[in-house]
């Protein structure tokens, strides 16, 4: 029987950067992967003449040289930084809502405030008061988790104590109140799946601390360079990748982990293996039940899913500014009521009252596609349980029925958009969730109420030997996926360690 | 820490009252068991067992396979899709893609059409070792070969050449069975007479139906008066159609079509991208592509070291997935015209010949990994499967 020291599940970006950082260490690590290519969500596909980016909208948390942020590191220790060529975006948003409003905002937080008090004067002081509550939430945040501060009070940190479980919302009602206002600085609710009435204050302050301070990215590329470089860090480093085939059982036995069982029927012997897999098939599909413990399940219960999406991938056969695309990131809201949009999600329909996010990044990378062209990407969410009852005859035409009422409420703010359409790829939640292996197609994992996050259910679960890294713990995302892998390969390699130390203290017990 | 801590933060007492409560009213996922997998198997099965029900003659040198699902349901198609056949032949595993030339509308089975090719293991196989009553095995439908209503006008114009027709047959199969109001205009290519695949049931289709117009063109031209003779020209096609505007057109053929038709369509003002083509296997003279490398003869021989798997000698005009299932070392595969990226593989030293128009992403290309069913080794090569 093959053995290695991990397993690795899934080749995501958490489960890449974990075997990465295992490789890293002298770690014999397999990495398993269903696909033929590595990525997860962090992918491409080709169509005539463009290479469509899956997933990656304004990579956050990087930083320049000069500011370097969190990822910048990460991505450093993990040997792959001189590989990636980023590019700044220039702009944070540009947010419509058709007929009411239409404001850009630059990631600079003086010169955003600035816009949107010239926008909205009535609202003068409420905006400034917002922003530097939001800036000061989040730094008492950094200082409790990014600092680890041994010694946190109430007292040290009072908003944090404070807020931590609050709503955007209510917090968000107390500073400014013209909806449209609200709509204009809160369309990254849609990046969480939550609105405001439901999602963290602290996620909000978070979203926008990130992209202020150390401004929203590009890669050049797209995602795959990503998951390509982590790739090579692993075999590189003596890792072992294999594609093309998936884990279909964690083999566990007396709470500890024992090796996984491939869908080829292989078995091989491992004392630690990586999840990168869903939370959901991770404990219902790969375990039998009486192994996965009690707290787990509970936590799993009380979950529930986040929505999947709708997508358009179009090639256009114009540059951006021909069907009037001057902004890399466009917020199309339907109306200014969040919740309503967010009620939508759960009809298998489009129409105006439907919010969407349309990206287009040759306006800062002119060899984002051909020359002459241009890549644009428009996504809604949408849960994936009515999909899931479409009679699989009827499915292509539901999919170009909602691609096209998808086009309508485009073509309400960019009118030429449809006649320029040279390919297009239209993404259902069955198409994610038939490429995530995710139930129902969720691409945020679980719905991230405050009471689902890491405050309440810790990421890693008592199986010996066994870890998750990805999307269904914590934070979704580039930045916070990426990181997961190298915590989850952390934890594992301090239990390693400690492991070892034990075997080598008793064996000089036993020599003395 | 945060576990400690978060009993400490404002509103703590009112988030465990949810939990609670969430526990008890939450989700039973253990009882979903297997619903993603169902799900995917609807649309997008893997693997499927296919029974030959029955075996047509077409011509001389045709035959279509009607192939229905064993114990299962066929998953839909769109028109102009392939499948992809997995073979055992004698020691060797390979696979092939066919477009399947029967309507969508006929979901009890898949008609695939395949006709002999020269000294060809598989065609051989299929129209001569297999009968009715095997058991055949195929991928689901793939491909991006199809009408789309989004982009796509109502009138199709549509180019086939020989075997081509097949996808084509599918497309016009659904507009007559579905009383589509498109309208396809299909000029079809071959050699002689009794080349044409269909003709009586296209001829019949198109006396049938207004919206169907037909235009068999034979190349050689003693043979026959009462159809259009030599190629598929520009000047032909413009006395038919008219003009291109609010046409969309398809192109389905050997290489060599592509070559005569895709400048003609251009003389007529229709630009490139406006023309979607399918894909039609790995170039048959891979050496007489320009960029190949002069000194390297197609009959030279290269040493590929595939890492912890093996080592083989593989010749320069032979995509490099062929001599992988040659050499027992198969790999995955489906469209074997290098856009489908099923069999990438990374070279890690040496050098390969790719073929033009291989779909390979930008990545792909920066970090080594080719397609290997248009790869074609110029060099002794390590390679990573």
């Amino acid at each position: 029987m093959a053995e290695y020291d991990a397993i690795v599940i899934g080749a995501g970006n958490g489960g890449l950067t974990a075997a990465a950082t295992l490789a890293q260490r002298g770690v014999n690590v397999l990495l398993l992967e269903r696909h033929n290519i590595p990525g997860g969500c962090a992918t491409s596909f080709c169509r005539g003449r463009f290479e469509f980016e899956v997933s990656l909208h304004q990579l956050s948390g990087l930083g320049s040289v000069e500011k370097p942020g969190p990822l910048r590191a990460t991505l450093d220790r993990l040997g792959i930084m001189d590989k990636l060529e980023f590019v700044q975006i220039q702009d944070l948003y540009r947010v419509i809502v058709p007929g009411q409003l239409d404001i850009t905002l630059k990631p600079d937080l003086g010169g955003m405030i600035h816009e949107l008090q010239k926008r909205f004067p009535h609202e003068k002081d409420g905006i400034f008061a917002y922003f530097d509550f939001l800036y000061k939430l989040f730094t008492q945040v950094i200082g409790v988790f990014y600092f680890k501060d041994p010694e946190t009070s109430r007292e040290k940190y009072p908003l944090y104590y404070q807020y931590a479980l609050k709503t955007a919302g209510e917090v968000m009602n107390r500073f400014i109140h013209d909806p449209l206002l609200q709509a204009a600085v809160s369309p990254y609710w849609t990046y969480m799946g939550l609105p405001p009435k439901y999602m963290s204050i602290v996620d909000m302050a978070a979203m926008f601390f990130a992209y202020l301070e150390f401004k929203p990215y590009h890669l050049k590329g797209g995602s795959q360079t990503l998951s390509n470089a982590l790739a090579d860090t692993i075999i590189n480093n003596g890792g072992t990748l294999r594609f093309n085939c998936g884990a279909e059982k964690i083999i566990v036995k007396q709470g500890a982990v024992q090796g996984v069982i491939t869908d080829k029927g292989e078995e091989i012997a491992a004392k630690y293996v990586i999840s990168n897999a869903s939370k959901i098939s991770t404990y219902t599909e790969m375990m039998d039940m009486d192994q996965v413990p009690g707290e787990v399940r509970a936590q799993i219960k009380q979950c529930t899913l986040s929505q999947s999406a709708f997508t358009l991938y179009m090639g256009l056969d114009c540059e951006p500014e021909a069907v009037g695309l001057t902004q890399s990131t466009n917020f199309i809201l339907g109306g200014t009521d969040p919740e309503n949009s967010y009620r939508r999600m759960r009809v298998r329909d489009i129409n105006d009252e439907d919010s969407m996010v349309l990206s287009c990044y040759n306006l800062i990378d002119p060899d984002f596609s051909p020359r002459g062209t241009c890549q644009v990407a428009m996504v809604t969410l949408k849960y994936g349980d009515t999909w899931l009852n479409v009679p699989p005859a009827e499915y292509a035409g539901e999919k170009y029925r909602m691609a096209d009422a998808m086009l309508k409420v485009a073509e309400k703010v960019f009118p030429d958009l449809r006649r320029h359409i040279e390919e297009i790829e239209i993404a259902t939640p069955l198409t994610h969730l038939r490429y995530l292996g995710h139930p129902r197609g969720a691409i945020y994992g679980f719905d991230h109420h405050i009471q689902n996050s890491e405050l309440f259910i810790p990421p890693q679960s008592s199986v010996k030997g066994l870890y998750s890294a990805g999307g269904w713990i914590g934070y979704n995302g580039y930045q916070p996926t990426l990181d997961s892998g190298v915590m989850a390969a952390k934890a594992l390699l301090t239990d390693m360690k400690g492991k070892q130390e034990d075997f080598h203290a008793k064996t000089n017990r036993q020599t003395v | 820490m945060q576990k400690q801590i978060v009993k400490q933060f404002d509103g703590y007492a009112d988030i465990v009252k949810k939990i609670e409560i969430a526990e008890k009213k939450g989700t039973d996922f253990a009882a979903q068991k297997g619903e993603v997998a169902a799900c995917i198997n609807k649309l997008h099965p893997a693997r499927i067992p296919l029974r030959i029900s029955r075996v047509i003659t077409e011509t001389p040198s045709t035959c279509t396979l009607r192939l229905k699902a064993d114990n299962c349901r066929l998953p839909p198609f769109q028109a102009g899709q392939y499948i992809t056949l997995f073979l055992d032949i004698g020691s060797i595993r390979t696979s092939r893609p066919y477009s399947i030339s029967s309507s969508p509308g006929r979901t009890g089975y898949w008609d695939i059409t395949i006709r002999r090719v020269k000294n060809g293991l598989v065609s051989t196989y299929l129209l001569e070792d297999v009968k009715e009553g095997d058991l055949l095995e195929s991928s689901g439908p793939q491909g991006n070969f199809h009408f789309n209503p989004i982009i796509h006008a109502k009138t199709m114009v549509c180019l086939a050449g020989g075997s081509g027709i097949t996808p084509f047959m599918s497309m016009l199969r659904e507009i007559t069975d579905g009383g589509l109001d498109r309208i396809l205009y299909l000029f079809y290519g071959s050699k002689t007479m009794d080349d044409i695949i269909f003709h009586t049931e296209i001829t019949r289709l198109a006396q049938q139906f207004s919206n169907i117009k037909y235009l068999p063109v034979i190349e050689e031209p003693a043979e026959n008066k009462s159809c259009e003779t030599g190629f598929i020209t520009a000047d032909l096609i413009r006395k038919t159609i008219g003009g291109g505007d609010d046409k969309s057109f398809f192109i389905c053929g050997p290489q060599a079509m592509y070559d005569f038709c895709l400048p003609d369509l251009e003389k007529l003002g229709i630009p490139k991208n406006k023309i979607r083509r399918e894909m039609f296997g790995a170039p048959l003279n891979i050496s007489g592509y320009s960029g190949w490398p002069p000194k390297i003869k197609p009959d030279d021989f290269f040493e590929v070291n595939v890492k912890d798997k093996g080592v083989f000698k593989a010749r320069a005009d032979e995509p490099l997935l062929v001599a992988l299932e040659k050499n027992n070392l198969a790999i995955p595969s489906l469209c074997r015209s290098g856009e489908c990226s099923m069999c990438r593989i990374k070279i890690l030293s040496g050098q390969v010949f790719q073929a033009p128009g291989a779909l390979v992403r930008k990545s792909d290309r920066q970090f080594g990994y080719v397609h290997a069913c248009v790869s074609y080794p110029i060099k002794d090569l390590t390679i990573l499967l």
